[in-house]
């Protein structure tokens, strides 16, 4: 993220590592501004403070104890017990594959075609604004509604995806359960998310290639390049901080999947398509442990922050190189 | 759980200055507790999961309520609707913030756990009359609000599962609509010639295999709930689940007993001659008048075993919060939903009374009712304990291993008791 | 010549690709359209035949005259307004101080932020109630408020100072030495430049807080206070759903989101950054 690079960068070395070039004038980089960036950041932080880290903070106290839902019942701390048991725990680990496929499987594809979209939506289209809305439709349509229609177009039976995978294109001889098993449930909900995020990346990466200034494209063309060359050279590096934006929400959000889960398969056939946060749910709300839901959820979440900052830290260092 | 308040408290204290204008008013739920019948007052919250534009909610909401508000003319009645497949999660983190309502229309699974949790009112103990409407309603439908000793809850409206078949089908395939477990196995390969599988169930939950146990003579547990081992992996048990096995394994039975989303349904497969017989409940009518209006459904008992046609419990209990403000009118109220007006009116509805004597006026509401009666004479709920929930999920996991194969019905069950064991000596 | 029919081509081919792109993701949503004009609809239909054989308008008056919908509707539209408002503000500002901004500490409180990228808010669903409680803010609508723009500001802040970023240095010195402190560089330089993510920023907050359901469903009782989201849900029922009824309800609820986003996409057009840079 580019934010420790800017305060990486010292005014006068520049030069080596800034990838634009900067008049040697004035002063680069950012101001000193303590005072007031202090208030630009307080109010929104301190409302941020409140209604999401003090409650992370109480759950995350919580996972180290058994801990009661009845008020007025005692909570007896357990320590570590929560955590030993969720890594024993053939589900949990399970459900951490499970998200990891997804993610693996929903994140380059939703980039690439979010990012194709907006490309061929960035030029000056007749009929742009309505083929924006189209791809966004479906970020607007609510879950339950779509969960609904992709079992539907899944289901074991004739439907649509088995009609194109056993008549169109012969991948089998045999109609797929798909919701039924495992990795083909995985699939499905992975094309769900798919379908809903693009729309979603595409928008991100709409506004990032509109900031690209106009005339260095105009510059490149002069220069001979054609559409290929000038998305590369000039319009891929500067949406890099888009680029870098959308992967790590969308990796995290890959890990983080939830209600496409619930309502695709809740989680079954048997724990097959559980993902970690159907299995909190599932540990919370259902067999009211608390504990154990939070432990599995912070489980989660450091693995998560654990993966980002290393991917993070990797790419600065490709970017340095 | 107190340094919770202390420490929220304190940043609520910082905080409210920044947050003025956001305050509300809380619900004006007043304390007065009026002595007698008329002079009873105050608001009575109601949480049920009716839908919108449904002809329950328009029934509650149209004829029960501004009835008993005739009656007691000093009370306000507030019935919160909320959506099925949430309610549970709201009543959970309703009962960890202490913001329960006065009267809750709660899933008979939910009852003894609620108790559990300590925040239900132990109506056998503090409602006077208690025994008079104990005697009133189906015993079955009674027991689902008994937890250590105490009833909890009355019951509200009751339904079971009962076989339901096409009989032209039948006609068709010249076979004899089974009655017993024996004839419908009998039956099974006429029936698979004819283009159908034998019987259907989209679960292996208690809620599916259980009619199946306990017609066979076996039993989850033993009575008092805290085993299960002897009585779910006992030899009749067993049996029940191994003819199901059986017929899966021989191919007359589908696979969607091994769950997941996406398989034909068994509404769906009835209607459209795949599957010959399934078990399900009342509100399947109003779905096949409208979906199939051309598809007769005929119902019978459940096909008997060793221990006779035992079909399971579900439906719904009134249960009152021990947090509530008002308990006189909320009491006054639930005994109002549990008179045959209220019974009769929510009827008409598809919401089957659990009055005893009302069973014989049911059929003429809906000719269909008759037969879901007549198996509540002997239908039993599923065992009653917080952990159920748990053990469902046990039950369900242990016995699709033995459809799949990977182990015999006896490894499944033996498993399934053990655990179930473990769970059941938290709460002896 | 050859550029105009290798540019007709180019064009052409454009089209058909985005055609085809268009037709597959706005499938399910044509579907939905359909079904909300059937009857009879507890179990889906026949996914190719789109133009229901009998049209009717029966699920949107029933939809329409539902009792308080329009009431859930002008709640929502409330709330989402007023959170969006202030999640776009409170987030820029974050964002501005993160990105353009040098001071002790910045480090840590960016962390905190992608701290709250990765917990999941279903799990903190309980002590947020919890929260609620002791701030008097349960059963209140305008009590949404301040926990949907707690819960949008880290997203919101972290997709914007990635944009942020974008606006070269130069132009912040060349304020700054014309005497323009923070708060002048970041009301006149960052947000006019920034205008397509804070088209983004508008559209995603809103969006988020028109849809949300669970926490609007945990801490609203009144049916008076209740939104949109909650309403549709009540059309599912507890054994069956008429499916015509509920897409009816939702396509409802879609147009205020589409609105808002056909008006604020209007900031995706290039050239707006082009002025600044001359200057």
């Amino acid at each position: 993220m580019s934010i420790s690079r800017t305060t990486a960068v010292t005014p006068r070395s520049a030069g080596g590592r800034a990838r634009r070039p900067r008049p040697r004038v004035a002063a680069t980089g950012p101001r000193r501004d303590t005072k007031a960036a202090y208030a630009f950041v307080l109010p929104g932080f301190a409302l941020y403070a409140l209604i999401m880290l003090y409650p992370a903070i109480r759950t995350f106290l919580l996972s180290f104890r058994d801990w009661q839902i009845a008020p007025g019942k005692p909570s007896p701390w357990v320590g570590l017990d929560n955590y030993i048991q969720a890594f024993q725990d053939p589900v949990f680990l399970n459900s951490l594959v499970n998200s990891a496929a997804y993610t693996v499987f929903t994140v380059p594809l939703q980039i690439i075609f979010g990012l194709g979209l907006a490309v061929l939506l960035d030029a000056k289209l007749p009929g742009r604004v309505g083929f924006r809305v189209l791809f966004y439709l479906p970020v607007v349509t609510s879950w339950v509604v779509v969960s609904l229609l992709f079992q539907y177009i899944f289901q074991s039976g004739d439907g649509v995806a088995n009609h194109l995978v056993v008549d169109v294109f012969g991948l089998s001889s045999e109609n797929v359960s798909w919701l039924q098993s495992r990795w083909t449930g995985m699939f499905a909900i992975g094309v769900l998310g798919i379908w809903k995020g693009i729309g979603w990346a595409m928008l991100i990466f709409l506004a990032a290639l509109t900031a690209v200034p106009a005339e260095l494209k105009e510059a490149a063309a002069l220069d001979g390049a054609n559409a290929a060359k000038r998305f590369r050279y000039v319009s891929l590096p500067a949406i890099r901080g888009a680029l870098s934006v959308v992967f790590i929400l969308l990796f995290i959000g890959g890990f983080n999947v939830f209600i496409s889960v619930l309502l695709m398969t809740g989680g079954g056939p048997g724990n097959a398509t559980q993902v970690p946060l159907t299995y909190m749910y599932q540990q919370a709300f259902s067999f009211l442990d608390f504990g154990y839901g939070s432990a599995i959820s912070f489980s989660l979440t450091v693995l998560v922050l654990a993966a980002s900052a290393l991917q993070y830290w990797w790419t600065r260092r490709r970017m340095r190189e | 759980m107190k340094h919770w308040k202390s420490g929220a408290a304190a940043v609520a204290a910082i905080i409210s200055l920044g947050v003025a204008g956001c305050s509300s008013s809380p619900d004006p739920t007043t304390s007065s507790t009026g002595g007698g019948g008329d002079a009873l007052t105050g608001t009575v919250t109601y949480w049920h999961a009716y839908s919108a534009d449904s002809p329950e909610v328009a029934t509650l909401q149209d004829t029960i309520i501004p009835a008993f508000v005739k009656l007691h003319p000093g009370v306000t009645v507030k019935d919160v609707p909320v959506p099925y497949d949430d309610l549970h999660q709201k009543l959970i983190t309703a009962a960890a913030g202490e913001q329960l309502p006065d009267l809750v229309r709660a899933d008979i699974g939910w009852v003894p756990e609620l108790a559990n949790l300590g925040v239900l009112e132990p109506l056998s103990d503090s409602m006077p009359d208690f025994q008079t409407f104990a005697d009133q309603v189906f015993p079955g439908t009674l027991a689902t609000n008994l937890w250590k000793g105490t009833y909890y809850g009355l019951p509200l409206d009751t339904n079971t599962r009962v076989m339901m078949y096409d009989d032209s089908f039948f006609t068709k395939a010249g076979v004899d609509v089974p009655t017993t477990v024996e004839q419908l196995v009998a039956a099974a390969p006429a029936l698979k010639q004819a283009g159908a599988f034998a019987f259907a169930d989209n679960g292996a939950g208690g809620w599916n295999m259980l009619p199946w146990i306990w017609s066979a003579g076996g039993d989850m547990t033993d009575p008092d709930v805290t085993k299960a081992s002897g009585f779910l992996n006992s030899a009749a048990s067993v049996k029940g689940i191994q003819t199901l096995v059986d017929l899966y394994k021989a191919g007359y039975m589908p696979d969607i007993v091994l769950g997941g989303e996406g398989g034909l349904a068994t509404s769906d497969g009835l209607a459209t001659g795949k599957y010959a017989t399934i078990l399900d409940g009342p509100w399947m009518f109003p779905i096949f008048a409208d979906q199939y209006p051309d598809f007769t459904l005929s119902t019978s008992q459940v096909p008997a075993g060793d221990g006779g046609s035992i079909s399971v419990v579900g439906g719904e209990d009134i249960v009152m919060t021990q947090s509530s403000t008002n308990k006189e009118a909320a009491m006054e109220f639930m005994r109002y939903l549990l008179s045959q007006d209220a019974q009769l009116a929510m009827a008409k509805v598809g919401q089957m009374p659990v009055l005893q004597e009302l069973g014989s006026q049911l059929s003429d509401i809906n000719a269909y009712y008759a037969q879901f009666v007549e198996q509540l004479k002997t239908a039993r709920p599923r065992p009653v304990t917080p952990a159920w929930a748990q053990m469902d999920t046990i039950l369900q996991d242990e016995i699709r291993a033995a459809f799949r194969g990977e182990k015999t019905v006896q490894e499944a069950l033996d498993e399934a008791a053990s655990q179930a064991d473990a769970l059941l000596a938290q709460y002896n | 010549m050859n550029t105009n029919n290798s540019r007709g081509l180019t064009l052409l081919v454009r089209y058909v690709l985005l055609a085809v792109a268009a037709f597959v993701m706005v499938y399910p949503f044509l579907y939905m359209v359909s079904t909300s004009f059937k009857t009879r609809s507890l179990s889906l239909g026949d996914p190719t035949s789109l133009w229901p054989s009998e049209p009717t308008l029966e699920n949107y008056k029933q939809v329409l005259g539902t009792e308080n919908f329009a009431r859930y509707f002008l709640n929502s539209a409330a709330v989402a307004i007023v959170s969006t408002i202030l999640i776009v503000l409170l987030s820029a500002m974050m964002a501005y101080a993160f990105a353009r901004l040098d001071w002790p500490g910045k480090r840590v409180f960016f962390t905190l932020i992608i701290i709250g990228l990765t917990i999941p808010t279903m799990m903190l669903i309980v002590p947020q109630f919890l929260l609620a409680r002791d701030l008097h803010l349960l059963n209140s609508l305008p009590g949404l408020v301040p926990f949907y723009v707690g819960t949008a500001l880290a997203f919101n802040t972290f997709l914007l100072a990635g944009f942020f970023e974008q606006i070269p240095h130069e132009l912040d010195e060349a304020m700054a030495i014309d005497g323009a402190g923070p708060w002048r560089r970041f009301w006149k330089l960052a947000m006019p430049l920034s205008k397509p993510a804070i088209g983004t920023c508008v559209i995603f907050a809103f969006l988020g807080t028109w849809d949300e359901f669970a926490w609007a469903l945990t801490v609203l009782n009144d049916v008076d206070n209740r939104t949109l989201p909650i309403a549709i849900a009540l059309f599912q029922g507890q054994h069956s759903t008429s499916w015509g009824l509920v897409f009816a309800a939702s396509l409802i609820a879609v147009i205020p989101v589409l609105i808002v986003y056909i008006v604020f996409q209007r900031n995706f057009v290039a050239g707006l950054t082009t002025g600044a840079l001359k200057n």
